[in-house]
């Protein structure tokens, strides 16, 4: 009887694609959405782990899904942060800046409408003026590694379970053993 | 106890602490401002933290925005009333249309806010969001409870991890 498909190529592919939609700017908005770009790469993930699948091969199982979703979630990360890394030090903080511009705008619309007190819009700018500058450190990025080793799997296993969900032979689901 | 209500206990724990962060961040803030800066970072990679966007906490924006918040609170309600809906012993999936009509309105509201026909609202953004947080653990459990229970039986067969705790 044939094996299962390799699950480390398809999470690798599926980790290089959330690290490359997290990191790109403009395109790593997309996790402003409760992190819709990872949760989407597990559901991605899936979708290519049952594509693989041929005649003759042991069914596919959520415990398929979780430890692809955990896989794709750890490479995503990493990918993520090397990405966001060599933006940083080739174009600098990029993402920061666009970001600013989108709330800047905002928060002067607002300000104009009355809606925010201006020495409120002023201290925001601040905070984020600050944050363009802290994006560089050291600190900073291994930070944000260790908080997107936690995160990131979280939402890749999600994903992957949701895909699982869809995409499942549909064949009623077994008793679990209690 | 059962595994998969050990298994669901734990999710229902893990799910409350998260939605824990999203209100703690605000509360902290005077109190351990150290802790309240990490809960922010901590949320931040998953949410643009907009303040216009938030719900406020004691004159502070929550962990996240007002949509993101709805997802994460209408999950753990969800996630807490999941045995009184479907079994935990033999968890069955949904239809996968369901899951396609609670993400409908969510979608819908966030193109037509940004083509310009619609100016979504804290209430509409909540509203969606809910709608897609109440539906997902429907669509999560079920596989999640399955997986651990096979990841268990495969490591029983190998005589690993769990082996001990069954031998007692």
């Amino acid at each position: 009887m044939p094996e299962k498909p390799n699950k480390f190529r398809i999470a690798l592919i599926s980790g290089i694609v959330i690290g490359v939609v997290s990191s790109v700017p403009g395109v790593s908005l997309i996790n402003c959405c409760c992190c819709a770009g990872v949760w989407l790469g597990g559901v991605l993930a899936m979708y290519l782990y049952k594509q693989q699948f041929t005649e003759g091969m042991p069914p596919l199982e959520s415990s398929d899904a979780l430890m692809l979703g955990l896989m794709a979630g750890v490479i995503g990360a990493f990918t993520a942060t090397c990405i966001n890394i060599l933006i940083l030090v080739t174009f600098g903080p990029v993402e920061a800046e666009l970001v600013k511009s989108i709330v800047g705008n905002m928060l002067d619309r607002l300000s104009e409408q009355g809606s925010m007190p201006s020495d409120m819009v002023e201290t925001l700018k601040e905070q984020i003026d600050q944050s363009i500058k802290d994006a560089g450190r050291m600190s900073n990025i291994f930070g944000g590694l260790f908080i997107t080793l936690i995160v990131y799997p979280i939402f890749t296993i999600l994903g992957a379970l949701l895909g699982y969900a869809i995409f499942r032979p549909k064949t009623p689901p077994q008793t679990t053993q209690a | 106890m059962e595994f998969n209500k050990r298994i669901y206990l734990i999710l229902l724990l893990l799910v409350a602490l998260w939605c824990a962060g999203i209100v703690l961040a605000p509360c902290l803030s005077s109190v351990l401002p150290g802790v309240s800066a990490f809960l922010y970072s901590f949320y931040s990679p998953i949410c643009h933290q907009i303040d216009a966007r938030s719900f406020h906490l004691f004159g502070e924006k929550i962990g996240v925005c007002s949509r993101c918040s709805a997802i994460y609170f209408g999950f753990l309600v969800s996630v807490a009333l999941y045995p009184f809906f479907r079994k935990l012993r033999s968890p069955a999936f949904p239809k996968n249309h369901w899951i396609a009509l609670a993400v409908l309105p969510m979608l819908i509201d966030v193109a037509a806010n940004f083509v310009g026909i619609h100016d979504s609202s804290l209430l509409t953004r909540a509203i969606t969001g809910l709608l897609f947080g109440l539906i997902l653990p429907f669509y999560i459990i079920p596989p999640l409870l399955e997986g651990i229970a096979q990841l268990r039986d495969q490591q029983l067969a190998q005589g690993g991890f769990f082996y001990a705790r069954k031998t007692q």
